[in-house]
């Protein structure tokens, strides 16, 4: 249940990143079987790269122009960061297809907090051990239910962001991400791994 | 193997002994220190290649020889070798703690903050920038919880690495006492304790410590050169509580606005989210909201239905022409449809859009979720439900919102048990006008436990798993009138755009069907069905049409029996009819709306078991009745 605004976002990203990642002019046919989505978002996508000149389009082909290349390292490090640090507890495949989802969600600061994480190589505790008014930093979300995963990445419940828990009901625990509250079922809770982190 | 001596202190009540226990753990042997009036108390463990032991003092507010505990810290402090301190003090009363922190530090004893009550300064809206205060005092300062052992393990990381050639942060008094403190000093013996540190605890006036002195006499010298300022101890005092103030408030913010409001919000939620409150509550809206509803929908379908009627009368058409009638019919259609339940579906929107904005409906979601949950529904479903109660077809699109085409089906299969506004027409108008309000409320319960025995039936079949509860709370605030409105009209738009022009079709096809003289024909072939509600053969008219349109269902009724329903029907007849006309997907629009979200076989079936079911309920809940 992706917001269709992000649409457009995760389209444009992904076409930079896989320019960035083959560094060479890629058929508009590979990027069609690489991104499934409509031919319109998928025009509509280029249409507006090349209008940034973040792209070049010539006959069949695409390209990156000199700032395109600069966003698309970004990208691609963004993308690494996170394949990267999800496969020490995922499979390749799902490392991956988390990496996917992500990259196109993250801050900075969440990229920057996960490298943390990841050089730290320490493991975060279950979140239903927080009590109220106490802070984490997320280290792991459940990602077995895709579509859990999909949905809590889009409403921002990610790796690296920081968490705090209001209060447990009988419903479930009410958390504050961002100055945004949630409440989350309780399985939910029990398999998102959150590091202990000093923020003030 | 190097063994550690670290000592615990704070105020009284600051959590030292819990903290002892996080840091040594229940296994330990904790032994008692005799000797005085007030015990301390010592444990060890072994860290890495490390022993430290851990003696816990009692609890003081500074270091002076006034009581019996102070005493009692100072000897442990000073009589005995220390490689360091924890001090634990208390975030939500800096200061205090603070002037503590100083004096140890004053006695070049390497020592670590450990901040306790981090959580509860922060619910008072006091937050404390740990790293900046261990800048200014050139100390690890580390938030803590000893209850959730949060910051134990930097903390134990910090006593490890603990240094003893360390600058340490040093109070700066007047130059008069800063003179006295130098003079004092040259005349000290050589000890293991700084200098500077014994010249302020003589200035201070603690005998103690006189014997450190190399001449005595170097006192009353002193004291003569600080004539003018007699009260030296206290000076030093109130510039030590001076310092530990300023430095408290570098490092404290406070956020009293943004707290006091987010505190107001978090008051509501823990009523409104409360274990037992908030189901209560959350019904208790509901049903006001209905009262309200049925209030007001009243009012408004009494001038809607007024001025119907003046308009169909001043139409005046030439009865029999066939043209006529089904204008007739089908502006009659379009009038009950607009008059019955457009009040209600348009308020009970208005409704709903207000208490989605305001934030109220987040909370309802999550209280119904538990209820919910044990029929196998997602609290989401919550929303599609409530929905249902104006209209069933708005109410199946809204099932969109739910995660599994599973979920969206066992939702939807509800709505024959959640009556919309037409069929609460028939329970109230017909059921409750003639047999009475209780009649009408029995049907209510009869259709509300054959729902919930549906939705157990179903849970039990399909084995759903609903998706776990996931919901963004959004705050409270005040809702924009043209967002609810805007809202509401989304909502709206089915019911009028679709719902209203069938309601026309409906009645000009009853109308047909009925100058054809079709409907009597109906009434044969299903008598077997009238037989097992035990109703007369004609009330198959008005159940069957009433699919087609089930505003007209009242209507049809009373033309078909002669005489009103009072006279030709008994009460428990009356009952039966009204349970066999509200249990079921309602009418040929749900129908309709149901095809296009899950396919015409899924939909005839949803539909064809649903009315099969209202019936069997029915004839079985009558006979039931009848029996006892």
């Amino acid at each position: 249940m992706i917001k269709e605004s992000d649409v457009s976002k995760i389209v444009r990203e992904d076409i930079l990143r896989i320019l960035g990642e083959r560094k060479e002019k890629v058929s508009l046919k590979t990027l069609r079987e690489k991104i499934k989505v409509s031919h319109s978002f998928m025009f509509k996508a280029i249409e507006s790269l090349e209008e940034e000149g973040l792209v070049f389009v010539e006959e069949e082909f695409i390209g990156l122009t000199k700032n395109g290349w600069d966003e698309a390292k970004d990208i691609v490090k963004k993308h690494l960061v996170l394949e990267n640090y999800f496969k020490e507890t995922r499979s390749k495949r799902e490392a991956h297809q988390a990496a996917h989802l992500l990259e196109h969600y993250v801050s900075e600061e969440v990229i920057n907090n996960i490298k943390k994480i990841f050089t730290l190589k320490k493991e975060g505790v279950s979140l239903i051990k927080f009590r109220s008014n106490e802070e984490g930093l997320i280290t792991d979300i459940p990602s077995s239910d895709y579509k859990l995963f999909e949905r809590m990445v889009s409403m921002g419940i990610l790796p690296g962001e920081v968490i705090e828990v209001i209060n447990t009901i009988p419903a479930g625990v009410i958390i504050k991400i961002n100055n945004k509250k949630f409440v989350l079922d309780k399985s939910i809770a029990k398999k998102i791994k959150v590091l202990e982190y000093e923020k003030f | 193997m190097r063994n550690f001596k670290i000592l615990l202190i704070g105020q009284p009540n600051v959590g030292k002994s819990s903290l002892l226990n996080a840091l040594v753990g229940p296994k330990v042997v904790v032994s008692n220190y005799p000797g005085t009036t007030v015990e301390i108390t010592q444990a060890g463990k072994t860290f890495d290649d490390t022993e430290i032991k851990f003696v816990d003092t009692p609890g003081i507010y500074s270091i002076s020889n006034r009581s019996e505990e102070e005493k009692v810290t100072e000897k442990a402090l000073f009589e005995e070798e220390v490689d360091g301190a924890i001090i634990v003090a208390d975030a939500s009363s800096l200061e205090r703690s603070l002037y503590l922190t100083l004096q140890i530090l004053e006695a070049e004893i390497p020592a670590i903050i450990a901040l306790n009550f981090v959580e509860e300064a922060k619910r008072k809206g006091i937050r404390i920038d740990s790293k900046k205060l261990g800048k200014i005092l050139n100390i690890p300062v580390i938030p803590i919880n000893p209850l959730t052992k949060r910051g134990i393990y930097d903390l134990i990381d910090s006593l490890l690495k603990i240094k003893e050639e360390t600058e340490f942060f040093r109070v700066k008094y007047d130059d008069h006492i800063e003179k006295a403190i130098n003079e004092i000093s040259s005349q000290i013996k050589e000890t293991s304790m700084p200098k500077r540190f014994i010249a302020i605890r003589v200035l201070e006036g603690d005998e103690d410590f006189y014997k450190y002195l190399k001449d005595k006499r170097i006192i009353e010298e002193v004291k003569e050169s600080l004539i003018e300022h007699p009260r030296v101890a206290e000076d030093i005092s109130i510039t030590r509580y001076g310092t530990a103030s300023f430095i408290a408030e570098k490092v404290t913010q406070i956020v009293p606005l943004e707290a006091g409001r987010g505190k107001i919000q978090e008051r509501i939620d823990n009523i409104l989210l409360h274990k037992t409150w908030g189901p209560f509550i959350t019904g208790l809206f509901l049903l006001v909201i209905f009262g309200i509803l049925l209030y007001l929908g009243n009012s408004m379908q009494d001038l809607l239905m007024e001025s119907t009627e003046i308009l169909l009368s001043s139409l005046g058409i030439a009865e029999h022409s066939i043209i006529a009638m089904i204008l007739v019919q089908s502006l009659t259609g379009v009038a009950t449809g607009v008059s019955i339940s457009l009040p209600y579906v348009f308020l009970f929107y208005l409704v709903l859009g207000l208490l989605e904005d305001v934030g109220l409906l987040s909370r309802f979601v999550i209280n119904a979720e538990r209820l919910l949950k044990r029929l196998g529904l997602p609290g989401k479903s919550f929303i599609p439900l409530a929905l249902g109660l104006g209209c069933t077809v708005p109410a199946v699109r809204a099932t969109r919102v739910l995660a599994s085409e599973k979920e969206q089906i066992h939702t939807t299969s509800l709505f024959a048990f959640v009556p919309c506004s037409s069929r609460i027409a028939i329970i109230m108008g017909i059921v409750g006008f003639y047999g009475g309000a209780r009649l009408a409320f029995s049907i209510l319960a009869t259709s509300l436990i054959a729902g919930l025995a549906w939705a157990f039936g179903i849970e039990k079949i399909l084995h759903i798993k609903s998706e776990p509860l996931l919901l963004e709370l959004p705050p409270y605030r005040k809702p924009l009138i043209k967002n609810v409105l805007a809202k509401s009209w989304i909502r709206m738009k089915d019911f009028v755009c679709i719902v209203i022009p069938l309601l026309a079709l409906g009645g000009v096809a009853y109308g047909i069907l009925d100058i054809l003289r079709v409907t009597e024909v109906l009434v044969k072939p299903f008598s077997p069905i009238t037989a097992w509600l035990g109703l007369p053969d004609v009330t198959i008219i008005p159940l069957i049409f009433g699919f087609l349109q089930k505003d007209l269902t009242g209507a049809m009724l009373l033309s078909v029996l002669d005489s009103g329903p009072s006279l030709a029907l008994t009460s428990l007849q009356l009952y039966t009819f009204g349970v066999a006309s509200t249990i079921g997907i309602p009418c040929i629009i749900a129908f309709g709306i149901l095809i296009k979200e899950f396919g015409f076989k899924r939909a005839t079936l949803l539909v064809g078991i649903s009315i099969g079911y209202g019936i069997l309920v029915a004839g079985l809940s009558w006979r039931i009745i009848s029996i006892l």
